[in-house]
């Protein structure tokens, strides 16, 4: 906050706090009485020369001044001096009340009624205006304090700007801001606190305390309290315009708390849907997918074991490999759940040893061949390679990376190429398929589980496989990434450290 | 020669669906998604669809909207237990039954056979049933139960009429409330429920265990009598 602003601040709240009345009806009254004995004293000397009724209005000029000062009290004293002394110095016979003439007595009278008419029609104009200015200056600060409320983002830094302002605004030294928090003990927790420590200001107050007792300002919703602003601090008493003030921004501050409040929970709805909306996307992935093999086993195996349908051999065998491929499809898809629930445990420990990056390879590609009979493998991969690994994550790593591969190939073609090279103490596995490749924003994410899921047809796909890949990986020290294939596809890499025995 | 259109993306399923129907002498077409099955279902024109709710491009819920507005052709749903919702609005839509995931293919072949019969008497003059000592004349507005005349209130009469033409179709709540009671009570399962009980209390020889008209929990009521073949 800038210093102008405070300073402008605690301008008019102080022009706010004069006790106005008191001192400036005393500068009222001291003119009033200054003002005529200099009058007196000026005209003495020339009271035969000029007519009386001339001198009269002098005496007129020093009421105004009275009362445009000091208001009516000032105005009426002013004009009953001026009536006794125009009376007592410059109406004959002159040191005595005693008026000569008629006329006298009426200018006289006249004179007095126009001062205390002109003293109450000033000292009220005065009045009016004092008025203004004051609830000018009182909605000057409410202002700023709500503008204060309402353009900073919600949260603990904001409350505690803002009850800084209010303790500067009123002259208070410290605050505590309560809110309702049903968990808590006696309903309320302290949110905030300036200019004191936490747990120095108390909601609650003890009124047999010697200390002075703190401004408490409920800050309510309707019949809904919603929490508790405290101040403390050596000051006078509120005064009424302070007080409305004080309590037009509390009612401000329960509702930017309420706001506050729901805006939280809100947040916290949205994050408990989207997480339900992920939870049952994957309860209907995994029930789907284990349900697919289970059920074209189930159905071969019923149409099996009815006797009354003539089969060629050739029929039987492929119901049979049919059954066999549906098996094993289910116990990879369950290998990678169970695989996937210790990558998130955190449970995994790589066992590191050498293991020959060439024999891990083929078994892989082996592995997957089975599964995509349709796809060609050519593999490059020099001799004598070696990494630093544990064997079963290995595994699991290439067969996942290749398997992604050849579905990838099995839709465009041109087959699966995987290639290992040593370098700089790494070894650097890339499997290079030439289907439809995946996009440069795509790439990071590929990696993440299930990043396939479809929200309206659920599949865990590869998206759980490339996940494992990554897991692994990761706790061999390894790193794994996307490239693309020179002509179109996905290059799917794997580095992990060389083993020192060979290589 | 019967002709079935299989839907499911899975090629496994199709793949054993396929030669568990044609060695039982099916002609089979196959489809992996909704718009291949529309195609097939107007160039292969099927008597039957088997057809997997859960399909890539568009559900089968829609496939089933879609070729409702010009085929009558029996549609047998596949479902998960995890789709009872989408299995309902499936047969609100005019699907005819359903199988649960996964299933053994004799009970398919059992729902393919009684949805083929059904498809082939389909248009003939009411029927007439005859199951335990009841005699049920659709055409003569008649019913008789050990000889005698069993008196059915209007709505009972209507409710029967609406299950009997459908003999064997799995016809859901709502489908029903809305034939016999109109657009605007098809949320009112309750009515439903009542008068089904009255009208077992008055036909089936055991009130307890139904055999006339079978619930299907959860989804509506099947018409298990079969009428005697060209009565």
């Amino acid at each position: 906050m800038s210093q102008d602003v405070d300073r402008s601040s605690a301008g008019h709240l102080v022009r706010l706090m004069r006790p106005p009345r008191a001192r400036r009806q005393a500068i009222g009254y001291a003119v009033g009485l200054v003002g005529t004995a200099l009058l007196v004293a000026a005209f003495l000397p020339f009271r035969d020369e000029a007519d009386p009724l001339a001198k009269g209005f002098g005496f007129l000029v020093v009421v105004v001044a009275a009362a445009g000062i000091g208001g009516i009290g000032p105005g009426v004293f002013t004009s009953f001096l001026g009536f006794v002394a125009f009376n007592f110095f410059f109406l004959p016979p002159y040191g005595t009340f005693v008026i000569g003439t008629w006329e006298y007595v009426i200018v006289l009278f006249v004179n007095l009624g126009i001062s205390v008419l002109i003293s109450i029609l000033l000292g009220r104009a005065t009045e009016r205006a004092e008025a203004a200015e004051a609830r000018e200056s009182e909605l000057r600060t409410l202002v700023e304090l709500s503008r204060e409320l309402v353009v900073r983002p919600p949260g603990t830094e904001a409350y505690r700007e803002i009850i800084g302002h209010v303790l500067r605004t009123f002259g208070y030294e410290a605050g505590a801001l309560f809110v309702r928090d049903t968990t808590h003990a006696g309903g309320l927790r302290e949110e905030v606190s300036v200019g004191c420590n936490v747990g120095e200001i108390s909601y609650e107050w003890d009124p047999r305390s010697k200390e002075r007792p703190p401004e408490r300002l409920p800050l309510s919703i309707g019949a809904n309290n919603v929490g508790l602003l405290v101040l403390r601090g050596v000051r006078p008493a509120l005064t009424p315009a302070e007080s409305r003030i004080l309590r037009a921004f509390g009612d401000q501050l329960a509702l930017v708390l309420e706001r506050d409040r729901l805006l939280r929970t809100a947040t916290e709805a949205e994050v408990y849907r989207q997480t339900e909306r992920v939870r049952q996307s994957l309860f209907a992935a995994v029930s789907h997918d284990l349900r697919s093999p289970l059920a074209a086993i189930k159905a071969t195996v019923t149409d099996l074991l009815d006797q009354d349908v003539q089969r060629s051999p050739g029929d039987l065998r492929e119901s049979l490999e049919a059954v066999d491929s549906e098996a094993e499809r289910l116990n990879a898809l369950i290998a990678n759940l169970l695989d996937m629930s210790r990558i998130e445990a955190g449970v995994l420990q790589a066992k590191l040893e050498t293991v020959d990056v060439s024999e891990a390879i083929d078994s892989s590609i082996r592995q997957v061949g089975r599964v995509w009979p349709g796809v060609a493998f050519h593999r490059r991969v020099g001799d004598g390679l070696v990494a630093r690994a544990d064997r079963v994550f290995l595994d699991r790593v290439l067969t996942n990376l290749i398997d992604n591969a050849a579905r990838a190939s099995s839709v465009g073609g041109g087959g699966v190429d995987v290639v290992a090279a040593h370098t700089d103490g790494r070894v650097t596995i890339r499997v290079v398929d030439h289907g439809r490749g995946v996009p440069p924003e795509a790439r990071e994410l590929l990696f993440q589980p299930f990043y396939e899921l479809d929200q309206r047809n659920p599949r865990l796909g590869r998206g759980l496989g490339l996940a494992i890949a990554k897991g692994f990986t990761v706790s061999m020290h390894g790193e794994v990434w996307v490239e693309e294939t020179p002509g179109g596809g996905a290059t799917l890499a794997v580095s992990i450290p060389a083993s020192e025995d060979g290589g | 020669l019967n002709r079935i259109l299989v839907v499911d993306d899975e090629q496994q399923i199709l793949r054993a669906l396929r030669r568990a129907l044609v060695a039982r002498g099916y002609e089979v077409a196959t489809a992996t998604d909704g718009k291949d099955a529309l195609a097939e279902l107007e160039s292969f024109s099927p008597d039957l669809v088997v057809l997997d709710l859960n399909l890539p491009d568009m559900d089968g819920i829609e496939v089933c909207r879609r070729a409702r507005t010009w085929s009558q052709v029996p549609i047998l749903i596949l479902s998960v237990r995890e789709d009872e919702a989408g299995k309902v609005q499936a047969l609100d839509l005019g699907a005819d039954d359903y199988l649960t995931k996964p299933f053994g293919i004799d009970e398919l072949l059992a729902r393919v056979r009684a949805l083929l019969r059904r498809s082939r008497t389909e248009g003939s003059p009411p029927p007439r049933f005859e199951v335990d000592g009841i005699q049920i004349d659709l055409a003569a507005n008649r019913v008789r139960r050990d000889g005698r005349d069993v008196h059915l209130t209007r709505t009972e009469w209507s409710l029967l009429e609406a299950m009997a033409r459908h003999p064997g179709k799995l016809l859901t709540h709502r489908w029903l409330l809305e034939q016999v009671w109109g657009r605007g009570y098809q949320e009112d399962v309750e009515v439903l429920r009542v008068f089904v009980s009255q009208l077992r209390r008055k036909l089936e020889p055991d009130p307890a265990r139904p055999t006339v008209i079978v619930t299907e929990p959860g989804v509506g009521y099947r018409w298990a009598a079969v009428a005697p073949e060209g009565g």
